[in-house]
């Protein structure tokens, strides 16, 4: 079991230059302290004009900047939205691979393809053909890294024959993931021998019937790279504290500042009507047309399950049952629109490497991309 | 049924919302058209202007104005749901590759729009909001949610042509269409719940929602 960090860097309102500085500071320093302490990997989005909610719409200069502060961490694109109407391929090859080099091949690149209208209409994408681009792309980013010249006549782009470069230090090239949202894209991640990267709460139910058919399936892949990933990771919130109750409540604020954050957004499948996109959100349950949403307005986020918020104890206890199912990586927010001191955050940390890690015996910095296709 | 919907653009949000329910950003402006051949009242064609919105972390519309080319069944809207709506002449018109919706009140026409180039769907495509509209009850001024249990048949995306629009005469200059998201048309069958939830409108719903009524029961069914 790996443990990673995620930053939507979310910055609560008024949105002076001095709040969003202060937002991306205190995420470089949870970075070194993550560092330092062996978490495995940090993570950053890349979200465009969700007021509030992430303000990571440049991930490839936040991760630099983690990357240049520390020594053992992983850097992860938590991910690249790949749609050539925000990410042109060839640019999104080369940004991968320099950022690569400069962290000393550090890098995590996770792929997707954006869920909310603000974002695909602030770009004027298609959402029907988003999931189309997205598999082009997976497709064709790895050959741009391998081969020393590639060409494409695709259908979202096509090039003559060139070298794109620099070339990534990880050999074959950095690990590859898909974000998962919508229920079934675990198995289009497993199809192509990418990891999936879990951007969604489930409960151990679900995600242990998404994990299992994972790893199934994953065996029988026909990998888009020239190495397979196979791993599945979580997302999860963090904060541990010695008292309970206090960790109740500095984690609850946490989990409802995200949840009320997240419900405002508009999801593409609330603004248009699309089979392109399976879920009204990632914590909204899945509404259809038979099953209308009608709950009380009165009621608020719930407590996610499985969440790691309380003392030491029941966080190993929660971490254990998530590592039975097949989970592999863990990655935790540690924080949403501040809600919580940056001096908690830090000891939570803290905390979590002095008592829990040590109960996850692989649990050190990653070392090396995964294994290639031949062996 | 026939739904237009745009983004809206350099509005006031905290003017055309209630405190208590939070715009999507952006915000979007739907026309709904139902056109109903056979209801408790008759048939009737009712076209509704609503934004969307949350009501604490649900998403919702919030209504603005309707207009109904029956007021009987007008009647019977503001008599079970505290729906309040103006009489007009209402038709819904669709044909084999468009559908169109015209609004005439007091000798003009107030909203002309057409849904252009269907895309058929599966009706599970589709999602339906609850919507939330104020009403003066005995206790006060309140937003009452408005649930309806929308069965479709079938149904087509198109994209949306507004032609013709009176933004004074829906009742606030500042809702004018700016940018098409979409059109979507649905033959379905709805069925009206009774009112459950009452919110007070300068509250957050966590604290100012009222459960008054525990399930659906005596629904009035149209289609």
């Amino acid at each position: 079991m790996k443990f990673g960090i995620f930053f939507e860097l979310s910055v609560p309102r008024p949105f002076l230059p001095s709040n969003e500085r202060l937002v991306y500071e205190n995420a470089l320093e949870q970075v070194r302290l993550a560092d330092e302490l062996g978490f495995s990997t940090a993570w950053a989005v890349e979200h465009h004009f969700l007021e509030e909610y992430s303000h990571c719409s440049a991930p490839e200069l936040f991760l630099t900047a983690c990357a240049m502060q520390t020594r053992n961490i992983r850097v992860g694109h938590g991910a690249v939205v790949c749609v050539p109407e925000m990410n042109h391929p060839i640019r999104v090859a080369e940004r991968a691979a320099v950022l690569d080099l400069l962290s000393g091949g550090r890098l995590e690149f996770g792929t997707a393809r954006s869920s909310t209208w603000t974002e695909l209409a602030g770009f004027q994408v298609d959402p029907d053909h988003t999931k189309k681009t997205w598999d082009e792309f997976v497709r064709a980013i790895p050959k741009m890294w391998t081969e020393a010249r590639y060409a494409h006549d695709g259908v979202c782009f096509s090039m003559p024959e060139r070298a794109v470069l620099p070339k990534p230090l990880q050999r074959p090239h950095p690990p590859m993931w898909v974000t998962v949202t919508s229920p079934g894209t675990e198995l289009d991640a497993a199809e192509r021998g990418i990891g999936a990267l879990g951007v969604a709460t489930a409960g151990f139910a679900e995600q242990e019937r998404r994990t299992r058919e994972y790893h199934r399936r994953v065996q029988l892949c026909d990998p888009v790279g020239d190495a397979v990933n196979d791993r599945v990771a979580t997302l999860n919130q963090l904060f541990c504290h010695e008292d309970i109750k206090e960790a109740a409540r500095w984690g609850n604020g946490l989990v409802n500042a995200f949840g009320l954050a997240n419900a405002h957004l508009l999801f593409t499948r609330e603004a248009y009507p699309t089979r392109a996109y399976g879920l009204l959100g990632n914590l909204a349950a899945g509404a259809s047309a038979r099953k209308k949403v009608t709950e009380d307005p009165g009621v608020g986020a719930k407590l996610p399950e499985g969440s790691a918020i309380g003392d030491p104890e029941r966080i190993i206890a929660i971490i254990k049952q998530w590592e039975s199912i097949g989970i592999d990586e863990i990655n935790f927010f540690l924080n949403a629109l501040e809600v919580i001191p940056q001096v908690k955050v830090l000891d939570s940390m803290r905390l979590f490497a002095a008592e829990v890690m040590p109960h996850f015996a692989d649990q050190a910095p990653a070392k090396s991309a995964p294994a290639p296709v031949s062996a | 049924m026939v739904q237009f919907s745009y983004e809206l653009a350099g509005v006031d949000v905290e003017a055309l919302l209630p405190p208590a329910l939070h715009p999507t950003l952006p915000l979007l402006a739907q026309w709904l058209c139902w056109s109903v051949p056979r209801s408790p009242w008759g048939t009737f064609n009712l076209c509704m202007l609503r934004l969307s919105c949350r009501s604490g972390a649900r998403p919702r519309l919030f209504l603005r104005r309707a207009v109904i080319d029956n007021m009987a069944a007008g009647a019977g809207l503001a008599a079970g749901w505290g729906f309040h709506v103006s009489e007009a002449q209402v038709s819904l018109d669709r044909h084999y590759d468009c559908a169109e919706v015209r609004v005439h009140e007091g000798g003009r026409t107030t909203l002309a729009a057409r849904a252009v180039a269907p895309e058929p769907l599966s009706p599970s495509d589709l999602q339906f909001f609850s919507a939330m509209h104020g009403a003066s009850l005995p206790q006060g001024l309140r937003l009452v949610q408005f649930d309806s249990a929308i069965e479709a048949r079938r149904a087509e995306r198109y994209r949306p042509v507004i032609q013709d629009y009176d933004a004074a005469a829906w009742g606030d200059g500042a809702i004018r269409p700016d940018y098409p998201v979409t059109a979507f048309g649905a033959s379905a069958d709805i069925t009206l719940q009774p009112v459950r939830f009452l919110c007070l409108p300068d509250e957050l719903a966590f604290t100012g929602t009222e459960r008054v009524a525990p399930e659906p029961s005596n629904p009035k069914e149209i289609d």
